[in-house]
């Protein structure tokens, strides 16, 4: 009974009917999933189990192929690591075939990769980040990565052509790893992938013409204009896109719509008014008579960087996988063409 | 003494003619005309059976699979990169991965006309590129590394393999029916057959393994569920389904050779329907 359940498990004919449906599934699923790219688009920007839980919860029609074929790979990496098993057992025999068998085990290795790193992997794309910055990691609580030097490259027409990061993870405030992101060349670690995806600008504040007082003041989170008497208006937030909602003020989005500063007035070092300032809107009563009647030169932009930051903890076993088959390809053309050189060639029943 | 000395200004004058599209394109159109003309000499083999043709039709075609190679070497070296980047680049390559092909089974196997198709399929693709704009497009930051060209160079001739075991399988089951002397024993045209399709599959699986390694570290993740991909995917788990149904006997021979031809149909939907016809992260124009 349990030879026959094994024979059926390392079966050559079970392959051929797991693959077959599995392709055919895949084929049919594949227009399903081109077809409807608000269940299907976000896929890469997430987890499996991540999507399972949302969308593919949510559209159990569209998505049942998806499981089935999901289920359909599973059973056939089991065969094929039957088959494998089966083959070591018989190794002396048919040691010729260690190509075949090589590509058979990184397939199985591949396939628990790819499912480990779905279920216990995680990844978070378009993370924002300024130079000297630091941003939690998704998936691995008490890491942070902080941005220490960004510099976009641009050709000589002034087209981006490489986004260069200079990065450290860190553990609490231990750097565990510091590198260059760019292109083609991720930070690596313990399955965490850290990859450049775009960079772009952000409106920090604004250069301000104050005619009364015959300058021009840069003004961004942090700077203060001096006035006469001692006083001096600190600016403690900047919003460009503010709005102002059951007496509370908040960020619209990062696009200059309506800009607003938190400002704080100074006398002799005492604070004698705090609020918000809606460029181009009438003053607030505190900051009339004090000559600060600013006229808008330009924008203050700073430089930030878009970065995916991944984590696959089978990646490394993925890679493994990709190894052995990449070996297994190699040996079993080495034994294709050496058995052919010998007019070596049974005939198989 | 002074030949020596003009020389080195001699070489760079040449390697500038060479690198022009113009001398390009004239060497391009030498070897279209070359694999028509070998194509022609090998047709009129199959009639005739005429030694002289078929040696004139294999010098002719090794002519033009040089010419090509030339052209692909001079572009690759004025690019920098393995130009392979849009629409007329990739029918460029697979026109040449197909001749390469086709050279090895002539070589190996002396084949003749048995591999027409994949012959046809060369001028087919060269002919419909020789129009398009033969302009080397800027390379893109993250296909400049190595593993793109080997994605490439594998990618192509696994195809190209697939497309000449179309070809065997289509005539196993003519000759399967026309028994005729024009064409290879059934027992040769198998194992052409199952000697392609196992090529085929081992370029086209390192294929996927580079591609892999090269999106994780591109974009973070080895696969994605682009349809490309998706569609990648199937085409090597058909293949390997292949390279298995051959150690069944009800699949060997003529099942065989409709597994083959149905293979090709998946291979020219992934190669050109999804690159022309969708939108994925392999365009094609």
């Amino acid at each position: 009974m349990l030879q026959r359940i094994w024979s059926t498990l390392c079966s050559l004919k079970l392959a051929i009917i797991l693959a077959s449906i599995a392709t055919l599934l895949a084929m049919g699923g594949s227009l399903i999933m081109h077809f409807n790219p608000e269940v299907f688009g976000n896929l890469d920007a997430t987890t499996l189990s991540g999507w399972s839980r949302s969308l593919g919860k949510e559209h159990p029609g569209l998505s049942s192929w998806f499981y089935a074929t999901g289920i359909l790979i599973i059973l056939l990496a089991i065969n094929t690591a039957c088959c494998f098993i089966d083959w070591l057992t018989v190794i002396k025999a048919r040691w010729r075939k260690t190509g075949e068998y090589l590509i058979h085990l990184g397939f199985v290795l591949v396939v628990i990769a790819y499912f480990w790193g779905s279920l216990a992997g995680s990844r978070s794309e378009r993370n924002r980040v300024g130079e000297g910055e630091m941003i939690p990691v998704k998936g691995m609580p008490g890491y942070y990565l902080r941005l220490d030097k960004f510099e976009p490259l641009l050709n000589e027409r002034g087209r981006p052509i490489d986004m260069i990061n200079t990065v450290s993870l860190l553990e609490g405030d231990k750097v565990v790893k510091r590198g260059i992101v760019k292109t083609n060349t991720p930070l690596l670690h313990d399955g965490l992938v850290v990859t450049p995806a775009s960079f772009g600008r952000l409106t920090i504040g604004f250069e301000l013409l104050l005619p009364s007082l015959g300058k021009g003041y840069r003004l961004t989170t942090g700077d203060a204009i001096p006035f006469a008497d001692g006083k001096r208006l600190v600016a403690d937030a900047f919003f460009p896109d503010a709005v102002r909602r059951n007496g509370r003020v908040f960020n619209r989005s990062d696009n200059v719509g309506q800009p607003a500063y938190l400002l704080r007035l100074l006398d002799n070092d005492e604070t004698v008014w705090s609020g918000w300032y809606f460029l181009g809107r009438p003053q607030p009563e505190a900051l009339q008579g004090l000559g600060f009647n600013p006229v808008v030169r330009r924008p203050v932009y700073r430089t930030v960087s878009y970065l995916t930051i991944n984590r696959d903890p089978g990646s490394g076993v993925a890679l493994v996988g990709g190894i052995f088959i990449s070996l297994g390809v190699l040996f079993a053309l080495f034994s294709f063409y050496y058995k052919r050189s010998r007019g070596d060639r049974p005939e198989i029943e | 003494m002074l030949i020596f000395a003009a020389l080195p200004r001699f070489g760079s004058i040449l390697i500038k003619m060479m690198e022009s599209p113009a001398f390009q394109s004239v060497i391009l159109k030498f070897a279209f005309a070359g694999y028509i003309g070998a194509t022609g000499l090998y047709l009129a083999h199959a009639v005739g059976r005429k030694p002289l043709w078929l040696k004139a039709a294999f010098r002719i075609f090794l002519i033009a699979f040089g010419l090509q190679t030339l052209c692909l070497a001079l572009r690759w070296y004025s690019a920098g990169f393995l130009p392979v980047t849009n629409l007329f680049s990739t029918q460029f390559f697979f026109s040449w991965a197909l001749a390469l092909t086709y050279l090895y089974f002539e070589i190996r196997y002396r084949i003749h006309a048995t591999g027409l198709f994949v012959v046809f399929l060369t001028l087919l693709l060269l002919g419909s590129a020789l129009p398009r704009d033969p302009a080397l497009p800027p390379l893109i930051p993250s296909l400049d590394t190595p593993l793109f060209t080997w994605h490439i160079i594998f990618s192509f001739t696994g195809y190209a393999l697939f497309a000449m075991a179309f070809s065997l399988g289509v005539l196993y089951l003519v000759q399967k029916k026309l028994q005729s002397d024009l064409l290879p024993p059934l027992a040769t045209l198998r194992k052409l057959n199952e000697e392609a399709i196992f090529l085929g599959f081992c370029l086209f699986t390192l294929c996927l393994i580079l591609g892999s390694i090269w999106a994780h570290i591109a974009w973070g993740y080895y696969f994605s569920w682009n349809i490309k991909s998706v569609w990648s995917s199937i085409v090597w788990l058909f293949y390997a389904g292949m390279c298995h149904a051959k150690f069944i006997r009800r699949w060997q021979g003529t099942g065989y050779a409709w597994l083959s031809i149905a293979g090709f149909f998946v291979v020219l939907f992934t190669y050109l329907g999804i690159g022309l016809l969708m939108q994925s992260n392999h365009p094609l124009e």
